[in-house]
Parts: structure tokens; C-alpha cells; sequence
């Protein structure tokens, strides 16, 4: 397989590579912090008392987790042309993986405050602090370091679901894969390299969960 | 103009039904072919022996770490390279039972780690060898632990295999890509194809949140 | 029926076993005890491989347990084993917890086994409790199951690990009742345990372990009385007291 395999090729689009990793990073950033935004809002409503609130939003929640997103991705694609909504392609990406992830990032962060010990709250209560000291000094703090690691794995799925902009033609790592391919007849050269370049993100994102993990132990054995 | 529209979906309804059974006979076959693999692969992963364990660990890396779109891509486009021609279908199935048989082996090899280990002294201590260890103490206790992980993976799977359509399998998600040229109501088109999904997944969601429930209370009892 | 020849036991570069020499008789009840730590738990995993050894020779039954060519799992199923924490199958019923290994291991079609496990359950006195699953039982009575599961293979011998380390104080005796009735039956037993009453009543001989070594072996009634080692007497003061 080596012999055959091109590094000439490889190096020669090298450029295109590098700007394409630099448009997966830019994408999947973007996407990642939209849906942190969109999932604080979500679970903020969700866990509301009012129904008027709360029930909205879990239909945005349970409908976003029992479709894929690439339905999703054309639903927005050529949805919003045909409400007369113009977008270019790259917003439509940046909107599909932000609602998309945006869903996840609700029931993490739902799972993260439900999962501080009833105890932790009481206890605060009877030392007297009043319900936003409570929030930043006890809640949020346990949160966020029980979401992280989960919120990290959830970075990890949208850099690899952002492959999928590249079926509406938007420049990132897959659609250097599919260039090489149709410009060279190069598939194996193509997208072994776009993997490669998806596996070192994927390393480093896994490597700092771990870290996370290791640095926050002791809010799991609490 | 919505009337005509709607009236032109209805028509092609049983094009998306037709769609609806390719996305279950992709995803119903990789499901069982993955879980099979994948069941077999967590047991070795779980277990002492080095370099299978090793290699199924660095495979599951790999897979994880990289999209299911470049894999399949990989996996069509370059076999060829190789004179091994494979068809859409078939190159879907084994890309996705390989994608599901990863992520099981994950969910597997945690169940199995998640029974104490007294378990297994007390089945060695009374002479059962290794098969019967782990058919009758571990894994009975294991699947508890395993099953609602395991619902959950079976609906990824099926969401995941949208992703089949790019190689020309014609799934829901392709049909619905197929009318869109002709019908260029994408609201309509996909909010369609979105509700068949809708249709399958969601009671499976539903199915996993209550067994993690059941499940979850009564092992702690 | 046991023979410790020179057995030497290392976890990593902690000595835990250094040179046992011991020998049981068939029929007889040794008892061990000493501080946490001293290796006695070791000792007594060591004679099912539960912890392989090092160095030195092991024969139990007549196999070399020492020798890693022995298959252990049929020796195993001669050897009952009682753990600290139960070990129970929490899948399972009490009666499952005793038949499994009977069936499995022994091949006796199971409504044998099943008349062998009603019979064994009614002996520890749980005839009641066939049904239960252990997470319905309390802590003695799932020690009892426990036993029986041990006693179900019609094991030579007896191994217990502290079988009333974890139990709350009003139900150490129904365990330890059971306990006597075997060792009255003359079934060979080996019991890890600080409860000294059962040792002066029902054993044979008592040992004290420490660092690994077998300090001191004897009858109860010397063992007790004139205890010779320094540390013996210490660890005597100390447990007895309470």
C-alpha cells in the first residue's frame, strides 16, 4: 500500500490541508460555543415550572436527539430558501451543529445540576446563604466540574459532525479529502490525510478529558 | 401553493416508506452484526491477554476519533484502489456495523469492569471455569448495566446512518434529497423525512430512559 | 489434607507471606488470627490459587497447587470458600446462589441439585428463604447462603475469611452457630476470624500470624493460657479486652 501511497501529492496540498483544519476548528468552535448558549437557554426553560416554558423546549430537546443531523442539515439547507431566508452555506452550518449540539448540551448541563447532592443545597440553605450565593459558590462550581468532562466529549462529536457540512459544500477537512479525489483520482490519499488530521484533534481533545477527569476526581467521590 | 406541494409529498409517500425500510434494513443489520462484534470485542478488552486487547483499543481510537462520513468515504472510494469493488449497501452495513461494534465494545468492557470483583472470586472459588464466569455471574450483572447505554447506541445508529446516504444508498435521508429537486419545499421535504426518524427514535429514547431507570433502582436495592 | 512447605507469597515488593510451614489433618479446625495486614487472609487464598504463590510448595488433597500445570478448577470445587463481604449473586435467589456451581461444575441435572440446595439452605436454617434474593436478606442470613453455597459442592474442605468481619453484632452468632455445627460434623475447616470464643470452643489449634510469619501454632487451651511469643500476648491483650 505504501508504495503506491502519494506523499508528493499530499504535500503539495498541504496549504489547502492547513486552511481546511483551521475551517473545521473555526466551524465546530463556533458551533461548540453557540450551543453552550443555546443549551444554558434550553435547560434554564426546561427545568422551568411554567409549561408554557418548559414545554417547548423539551419538544426542541427530544426532537433534535430522534433525528439525524444531516436531516436536520438539509432541513435547514433548503428550508430556509424556500421560507425566502437567505443564508450562505456557512451559516446554515454554524446553525445545524449549534441546535443540533445546542439539545446535548442541555440534558448535560440538566444532568450536571441534578446531580449535586440534595445535601450540598441543604446544607448551604442553613448556613444561610441566599439563592444566588448558593448558585455561584455551591451549585455552579460542583457543575461545572461534573459537566466538563462530558461537555469536552460533546466537543469531540462536533468536530467529527462537522464533516457533514461538507455535503453542502463547505470548505473543511472532509471536503479536502473529496478535492484530492476528484482533482487527482486520489481517494486514499485524500481522505487518509483528512483522518489523520480529525485523529490529532480527537487526541488532543481526549487527552485534556482525561486531564479533566483526573483534576476533578473529587467531585465524583464526594 | 403549499396545497400542490403537499399534495405532490403525499404522493411520493410510499418513495420515502420505500426510503423508511432501507434505513431499518441498513441500521437492523449492522445493529446485530455490531453487537455481536462489539459483545466480543469488550470481553477481550476487558480481560488480561495483551495484544488483542491493545490493537481492538487502538481500532476503537480510530474509529472514534474520526467522522463516520470520511470512514465511509475511505471504505467506498478505496477498496476499489485494491480490486475489491463493493456495492453502496453492503459498504454501508459493514462501515456502520464496524462504527457500532466500537462504541458496544466500550459500553460492553465498562458493564463487565462495573461488577465487583468478588463476583469472579466467588465463581472461581467454586470451580466454575472461565466461559461459565462469565455467562452466568458477569454478564447477567453486567447487562443491567449495559442495556440502557446499549438502546441508546441502537439510536445513534439509526441517526448515524443518514450518513449512508452520501455513498447513494437510497435511506429516508436520500429520498428526501431526491424530492427536494423536484419539490423545492425543504421545510416540507425534510420535515417529513425528520418525522420517520422521529417515528423510530424517539420511542427507543423513551425505551432507554426507562430501562436506565428500572434498571438503575433495582440494582441499588 | 493441607501442607504449607516454605510458602512465600510477594505483592509487588511487599513480602507478604514469608516461609509458612503448616500442616491440617483432616477433620480438624485450625483457627488464624493476628492484626490486619499480618497476611492471614493471604494464607488461606493462597490454598485455592485465589493468590498464587512464589516460592515454596503447597499440596492440598494431594495436588500441587503450587504448580501452575495443576488444573485448579476441579480442586476448587472441592474447596467451600466463605468471603467477608458474601459475594452473593445478586441475580440470583438463594437457592440459584447454592445450585449454580453444583450444576454447572458437578453436572448434576438440576432437580437434584435443587433437592440438595433446599436440603443444605434448611441445615444453616433458611428453608424459608429459598426465594429470596439476597438484597431481601439481612447480612447473617446471607452469610448463611453463602456457607451453604460452599457446602452444596460436599466440599473436603472449608475455608472462611473473616466470614463475620462485616456483620452487625446481633447477627455474628447465627453465623458462628453454623460455624460449630460443621466443625462438630467433621468437616476440615480453616477460619480467619478474631471472634476468640469460637476459638477456644470449637478449634483445634489456634495460630497467630504477623508480618507474614506464623508466629505461634497450639491447642486453644495453651494457646490461650500460656501463650509464648511477646507479640502473642500483645495481640491477645489487645483483642481480648474489648
Amino acid at each position: 500500500m505504501l508504495e503506491t501511497f502519494n506523499f508528493r501529492v499530499i504535500l503539495e496540498y498541504l496549504p489547502l490541508y492547513g486552511s481546511c483544519l483551521l475551517a473545521t476548528l473555526w466551524l465546530s468552535g463556533a458551533g461548540l460555543a453557540g450551543s453552550l448558549a443555546v443549551g444554558c437557554a434550553a435547560c434554564a426553560l426546561r427545568t422551568s415550572r411554567f409549561r408554557l416554558l418548559s414545554l417547548p423546549a423539551a419538544a426542541y430537546i427530544e426532537s433534535i436527539r430522534s433525528t439525524p443531523l444531516l436531516a436536520q442539515l438539509y432541513f435547514l439547507y433548503f428550508g430556509l430558501p424556500s421560507l425566502g431566508v437567505p443564508v450562505t452555506e456557512t451559516t446554515v452550518g454554524i446553525l445545524a451543529l449549534t441546535l443540533n449540539s445546542g439539545a446535548y448540551m442541555a440534558e448535560i448541563i440538566r444532568g450536571g445540576i441534578q446531580s449535586i447532592a440534595p445535601g450540598q443545597i441543604e446544607a448551604a440553605i442553613s448556613s444561610g446563604l441566599s439563592y444566588l450565593q448558593r448558585m455561584r459558590a455551591i451549585v455552579l462550581p460542583q457543575a461545572i466540574g461534573i459537566t466538563l468532562p462530558p461537555m469536552l466529549g460533546q466537543a469531540i462529536v462536533l468536530v467529527k459532525d462537522s464533516a457533514l457540512l461538507s455535503l453542502i459544500s463547505l470548505m473543511e477537512l472532509t471536503r479536502a479529502g473529496q478535492i484530492l479525489t476528484s482533482e487527482r483520482f486520489m481517494p486514499a490519499e485524500g481522505f487518509l490525510t483528512s483522518a489523520v488530521f480529525y485523529l490529532l484533534i480527537y487526541y488532543a481533545l481526549k487527552t485534556l478529558t482525561v486531564w479533566s477527569r483526573k483534576r476533578l476526581i473529587y467531585l465524583h467521590t464526594g | 401553493m403549499w396545497g400542490v406541494y403537499l399534495e405532490q409529498l403525499l404522493q411520493s409517500l410510499p418513495f420515502f416508506l420505500k426510503g423508511l425500510w432501507m434505513t431499518i434494513a441498513v441500521s437492523g443489520l449492522s445493529l446485530v452484526a455490531g453487537t455481536a462484534v462489539g459483545f466480543l470485542w469488550g470481553i477481550v478488552r476487558s480481560s488480561r491477554s495483551g495484544v488483542p486487547k491493545a490493537l481492538i483499543g487502538a481500532w476503537v481510537d480510530v474509529i472514534r476519533g474520526t467522522p463516520f462520513l470520511v470512514q465511509i468515504f475511505i471504505l467506498f472510494f478505496i477498496l476499489p484502489e485494491f480490486g475489491v469493488h463493493l456495492e453502496a449497501f453492503p459498504a454501508a452495513v459493514i462501515a456502520l456495523s464496524n462504527l457500532a461494534a466500537c462504541f458496544i465494545c466500550e459500553i460492553v468492557s465498562a458493564g463487565i469492569e462495573s461488577v465487583p470483583h468478588g463476583q469472579r472470586e466467588a465463581a472461581v472459588a467454586s470451580g466454575l471455569n472461565g466461559y461459565q464466569q462469565l455467562r452466568h455471574v458477569i454478564l447477567p450483572q453486567a447487562l443491567r448495566v449495559m442495556l440502557p447505554p446499549l438502546v441508546g447506541q441502537y439510536v445513534l445508529l439509526i441517526k448515524d446512518s443518514s450518513v449512508v446516504s452520501a455513498i447513494g444508498v437510497v435511506d429516508v435521508t436520500r429520498v428526501g434529497w431526491l424530492t427536494v429537486q423536484r419539490i423545492p419545499q425543504g421545510i416540507l421535504v425534510f420535515g417529513l423525512v425528520g418525522l420517520l426518524y422521529f417515528a423510530i427514535c424517539y420511542p427507543l429514547i423513551q425505551l432507554s430512559n426507562s430501562l436506565e431507570k428500572r434498571l438503575g433502582r433495582s440494582s441499588r436495592r | 489434607m493441607i501442607e504449607f512447605r516454605d510458602v512465600h507469597k510477594w505483592f509487588g515488593d511487599l513480602h507478604v507471606l514469608k516461609g509458612i510451614r503448616l500442616h491440617v489433618d483432616p477433620g480438624e479446625v485450625l483457627v488464624v488470627c493476628g492484626p490486619s495486614g499480618s497476611g492471614k487472609s493471604t494464607l488461606i487464598r493462597t490454598i485455592n490459587r485465589l493468590e498464587p504463590i512464589q516460592k515454596g510448595e503447597l499440596i492440598v488433597d494431594g495436588m500441587k497447587v503450587h504448580d501452575p500445570r495443576t488444573p485448579m478448577t476441579k480442586l476448587r470445587a472441592e474447596i467451600g470458600f466463605v468471603f467477608q463481604q458474601f459475594n452473593l449473586y445478586p441475580h440470583m435467589t438463594a437457592l440459584e446462589n447454592v445450585t449454580l456451581a453444583p450444576i454447572k461444575v458437578r453436572r448434576i441435572p438440576r432437580r437434584e441439585a435443587e433437592e440438595l440446595g433446599k436440603e443444605v439452605l434448611a441445615k444453616v436454617g433458611l428453608a424459608d428463604k429459598l426465594h429470596q434474593y439476597p438484597a431481601q436478606l439481612s447480612g447473617g442470613q446471607q452469610q448463611r447462603v453463602a456457607i451453604a453455597r460452599g457446602l452444596c459442592m460436599r466440599p473436603k474442605i472449608m475455608l472462611f475469611d473473616e466470614p463475620t468481619s462485616a456483620l452487625d453484632p446481633e447477627m455474628i452468632n447465627e453465623v458462628l452457630e453454623v460455624m460449630r455445627a460443621l466443625a462438630h460434623e467433621g468437616m476440615t475447616m480453616i477460619v480467619v476470624t478474631h471472634e476468640m470464643g469460637f476459638a477456644r470452643e470449637v478449634a483445634h489449634r489456634v495460630a497467630f500470624m504477623d508480618y507474614g510469619e506464623l508466629i505461634e501454632i497450639a491447642p486453644p487451651e495453651e494457646f490461650f493460657a500460656r501463650p509464648r511469643s511477646e507479640r502473642t500476648r500483645h495481640f491477645l491483650s489487645k483483642i481480648l479486652t474489648h
